[in-house]
């Protein structure tokens, strides 16, 4: 690992370590408040490790689901990892198994958003790949554990103003992105049809749905566009 | 609260396998072009899919847009990524907007 590789992972980093602390700590708020013990809290920030699944555990679990409703549900919501997982794979080809099992542990939505960019303009390295990783996982736990222990004092204002460090977050990444019109597209596609599950109140079969059909769709605009040109020529 | 535990204990393996396996199995697989070309348009449709409910609806319902704190700090963040394509500034300066639109929306 050298310090410039190790320096960018956690610069590049910065960002979602601000989103995730308000994030963590309120999840810990939550929980406690809920009567679950601060060591099970803790347990279910730092072994399951996604935002919008521990919610949902938690309400359903919470709710008196029965206990292989609550997983087979839960699950589900986290099927869309496998789609991140296989876009990623050829970029970490030349990583050994031990290394990708190690990456793959921390592969939430948002370190799934900045490495795809990351891997368009060079192959990951492990020196900024983990710090990177693991400086998101720590301001998760560190989120949830002080969330957990200090309840309901944090700042509305500033916790209310650290909620919009998501979406600005994947609003850079998408312009830091290829900038075509099949690109946006994909984009457009994939918001509309999230957007339009979640009034629908589908949930995360949203998010799935939008992001299927918001490739092939970008996809195909792709090969109109590359067709147009080879008949030009 | 034992159930919890367990189901926390299962659903984390569950993840973890997920996420490892796709990885793991994604990197050996040689992809025709065509897979390539989907594969490299999943990230923006992602971007996208995150996006669309975070800066447009709230608790499942459609936000107007002159009452939308969100969207009105999307478009400076938006201008600001395209310009600088620096992360860190990008982030920065919408936050800071969020707080200051919030004053008034």
């Amino acid at each position: 690992m050298t310090r410039p590789s190790i320096a960018k992972g956690l610069r590049d980093a910065l960002p979602i370590i601000f989103a995730y602390f308000p994030v963590g700590a309120t999840f810990g708020v939550i929980a406690t408040s809920n009567g679950v013990p601060w060591l099970i809290v803790f347990l279910i920030s730092a072994w399951v490790y996604a935002g919008s699944a521990q919610f949902m555990l938690l309400s359903l679990a919470l709710s008196g689901t029965s206990p292989v409703s609550v997983i087979v549900t839960t699950l589900l919501v986290n099927l869309r990892h496998f789609l991140y997982g296989t876009s990623l794979g050829p970029a970490f080809s030349k990583w050994s198994e031990a290394q990708r099992w190690m990456m793959a542990f921390g592969l939430t939505d948002e370190v799934y958003a900045v490495t795809s960019s990351r891997v368009q303009q060079a192959r990951p390295v492990v020196g900024y790949q983990i710090p990177f990783v693991y400086s998101c996982y720590g301001s998760w736990l560190a989120g949830t554990a002080v969330g957990a222990t200090i309840g309901k004092s944090v700042p509305v204002a500033v916790s209310d103003a650290l909620g919009f460090a998501l979406p600005a977050l994947f609003l850079a990444l998408l312009m830091a992105g290829k900038r075509s019109l099949s690109y946006f597209v994909a984009a457009m596609v994939g918001a509309l049809l999230a957007c339009l599950a979640d009034m629908a109140q589908l949930g995360n079969v949203g998010m799935v749905f939008g992001a299927v059909v918001g490739a092939t769709a970008g996809t195909l605009l792709e090969k109109r566009r590359i067709d147009r040109q080879g008949v030009r020529h | 609260m034992g159930w919890l535990f367990w189901e926390t204990v299962a659903i984390g393996a569950g993840t973890y396998l997920i996420r490892a396996l796709s990885l793991s199995g994604g990197s050996r697989i040689r992809w025709p072009d065509a897979a390539k070309t989907w594969l490299s348009f999943v990230a923006p449709a992602v971007l996208g899919a995150l996006l669309g409910p975070l800066v447009f609806l709230s608790g499942n319902h459609w936000v107007p847009l002159l009452h939308n704190p969100t969207w009105m700090a999307a478009v400076p963040t938006v201008i600001v990524g395209a310009v600088s394509r620096n992360l860190l500034l990008t982030v920065a300066v919408g936050v800071g907007c969020f707080a200051l639109i919030r004053q008034f929306v």
